[in-house]
């Protein structure tokens, strides 16, 4: 039971699934202009994600610039001073006989080369490219050699000997920090070209971005003005269709009221002047008058059916059915019309269909539109087949309604399902009909998840199709309902 | 390396025996730059040096003695020990060596025990005196007739008592 019950709501459920897809469908052809605008947005937003990667890279890249260029600079005349300061607390040390300062000097001019070496150090370990480690190493170089004559300058100074220490420095030592200084100069200019470079891919990236935001922009300014052109013109053109629609529609219902109340005055009018006398008269205008209020009742009846499946979202009454049920109650609805024009009805329902998720009253109302249609039009072959079966491959109940009758001209196949429409054959032949009926039976199986079809051959007959789609959910609870059945067939 | 002294100075330099000493006291060690060979000196040669009459070690770099400022015993033990003076003499001496041009550089006089470590560290041709507990790794300490300031024997012993 509970099994059943399940199997009852994901039939429910496939069928709204069914049907809002179908309703996706016609808002989606809709709302085309709509969605490519929503698309271009979209495109507007990957560019600017671009863009975004685009800074986020110049961000990098002046991140990189400011921690090795300008750090580097920065370091770089931290370390120009602190070799100035070795040297030039070396001379200090000249300029005094008083062994306290000239020991101060000297151990100043010490800490002064240790920054030094420290940061010849970190400048090496830092170093990415070959010219910057060929830079730093020999800078180490140069820096150890300078080194090496300011301790004997200093020795000399300390051991007061300052006219060996000046010659000494004078000799030896200047040339050796002028090589110091010259490689502090390479590595500056190091620094320079590497600033220069990251701030040209700065300025690169910024062009970039600046070229791509403004191209995105101005694409999505355009293709938005069309959009929005295009919607308008479209919302437009629905309307003007939609006010066409309802006056064609208050134009084929007033015809279509005209004509039997037309008739329904005459003979009324007849009646009340005396014109209709005897029995017999007056029972052919009677019947005139009842005929054409059955007409007008059921035109009624078909406006309203039509204004109801007209509706964006109408209402139905779901629920599991079976296809026998669904067509037993067709049949029942049109007993009168098969009786009074004396067809024969031939149904074939293949067993163990599946149940099927849908509205009884709509789906009945489909068949019986079929059913009249095939009564009408049967040219006097007084035949209606209706058959129901399953079609695995295309997972769904086709249920037919086929006639032996006059069958359709191609030329009003395209028009068949528009409401209103009558062939020009009909007409002149002069079947009744209101010209709403495929129209309804099809909207009616549309609303449902399905669809409607038709093939024709004239002379021969017509066979029209309702496709009635079933969810895979459901197809298994068939396919397992019916295992055991055909076990148990011989 | 032996350097040559005077018989004289020989007899004058023996130092008091520690076993005099009714305080206690704490050798004085004599320090040279690192780079600088010499490992040995004799009580004879190293009055030579401090006396200035010897300017030059065998590596050819000139002898640059550094003294502590007045009235620190180390001081006043180098002036006991090895000048064998009081401060006095010794000021006059080495004004008198001056003048006459027997003293070619006058002794460095440096503030601290610290300043004079840094000066001999500092100058290659550096000589000057510590406690044994103001030396690190940054100078190095020469033996004195082959002893060093831990040995029992080894000459030069601060006499606390000549700061008091």
């Amino acid at each position: 039971m509970a099994t059943q019950t399940d199997l009852t709501a994901r039939q429910i459920v496939s069928a709204y699934v069914q049907t809002s897809k179908a309703f996706l469908a016609r808002k989606l052809s809709r709302h085309i202009w709509t969605i490519l605008l929503l698309l271009v947005l979209c495109g507007e937003a990957g560019v600017g994600l671009f863009v975004m990667r685009d800074l986020a890279r110049s961000y990098a890249t002046v991140e990189k610039m400011y921690n090795g260029s300008v750090q580097g600079l920065l370091r770089f005349g931290d370390l120009e001073y602190e070799a100035q300061e070795t040297r030039r607390r070396t001379l200090y040390a000249l300029t005094t006989n008083d062994g306290n300062l000239q020991v101060d000097y000297a151990d100043q001019s010490r800490k002064a080369d240790r920054g030094v070496t420290q940061g010849i150090i970190q400048y090496l370990a830092q170093a990415h490219t070959p010219r910057e480690s060929e830079l730093g190493h020999r800078l180490q170089s140069d820096w150890s050699a300078y080194l090496k004559v300011r301790d004997d300058v200093l020795g000399l100074i300390l051991e007061g000997s300052p006219k060996e220490a000046v010659q000494l420095d004078l000799s030896v030592g200047v040339p050796e920090f002028d090589r110091v200084r010259q490689d502090l100069e390479d590595i500056k200019v190091t620094y320079s070209e590497q600033a220069s470079q990251q701030l040209s891919a700065v300025a690169e990236f910024s062009r970039r971005s600046t070229t791509r935001l403004s191209a995105s922009l101005l694409f999505g300014l355009l293709f938005g003005s069309v959009a929005v052109w295009a919607i308008q013109k479209s919302r437009m053109r629905g309307a003007v269709q939609l006010a066409k629609l309802q006056m064609d529609f208050v134009a084929s219902v007033s015809h279509e009221l005209r004509t039997p109340i037309t008739a329904m005055l005459t003979a009324g009018e007849n009646i009340r002047d005396g014109l209709v006398l005897g029995s017999e008269s007056l029972f052919e205008h009677g019947s005139v008058i009842t005929d054409q209020a059955g007409r007008l009742s059921e035109l009624v009846d078909q406006v309203l059916l039509f204004a109801a499946t007209s509706t964006a979202r109408p209402s139905h009454l779901l629920r599991e059915l079976r296809v026998d049920e669904v067509v037993a109650d067709a049949i029942r609805s049109t007993k009168g019309l098969l009786e009074k024009a004396g067809a024969t009805i031939d149904v074939k329902i293949e067993s163990g269909l599946p149940p099927i998720v849908g509205d009884l009253s709509v789906l009945s109302q489909c068949l019986q539109n079929l059913i009249a249609n095939a009564v009408k039009y049967s040219a006097g072959n007084r035949w209606v087949g209706i058959a129901a079966r399953l079609n695995q491959e295309a997972r769904e109940i086709e249920v037919s309604v086929q006639d032996h009758g006059i069958g359709i001209p191609a030329s009003d196949l395209a028009h068949i399902f528009e409401p209103f429409y009558r062939s020009p054959q009909a007409v002149a032949a002069h079947i009744p009909g209101t010209g709403l009926g495929l129209s309804i039976a099809k909207r009616s199986a549309e609303a449902l998840g399905g669809g409607l079809s038709v093939s024709t051959q004239i002379g021969v007959g017509s066979v029209f199709t309702v496709h009635l789609p079933f969810a895979h959910e459901a197809l298994q609870g068939i396919r397992r309902q019916r295992v055991p059945e055909l076990e148990r067939q011989p | 390396m032996m350097l040559g002294l005077t018989q004289n100075q020989t007899a004058q330099a023996t130092p008091p025996s520690s076993q005099t000493r009714s305080k206690p006291t704490q050798s004085l060690a004599i320090v040279v730059n690192r780079s600088n060979p010499i490992d040995n000196l004799s009580y004879r040669e190293l009055r030579k040096i401090f006396l200035g009459e010897r300017n030059h070690w065998p590596n050819g770099h000139r002898i640059a003695v550094a003294m502590l400022d007045y009235g620190q015993p180390e001081r006043e033990t180098v002036l006991r020990l090895i000048y064998r003076l009081d401060e006095n003499g010794y000021q006059d001496r080495l004004l008198r060596g001056m003048f006459l041009g027997d003293v070619l550089v006058a002794p460095k006089t440096l503030a601290s025990p610290l300043i004079l470590r840094k000066f001999v560290f500092n100058a290659p041709g550096a000589i000057g005196y510590l406690r044994a507990s103001d030396v690190d790794d940054s100078v190095k300490v020469i033996r004195i007739d082959g002893m060093l300031p831990d040995n029992k024997d080894y000459k030069l012993q601060i006499d606390e008592r000549s700061s008091e």
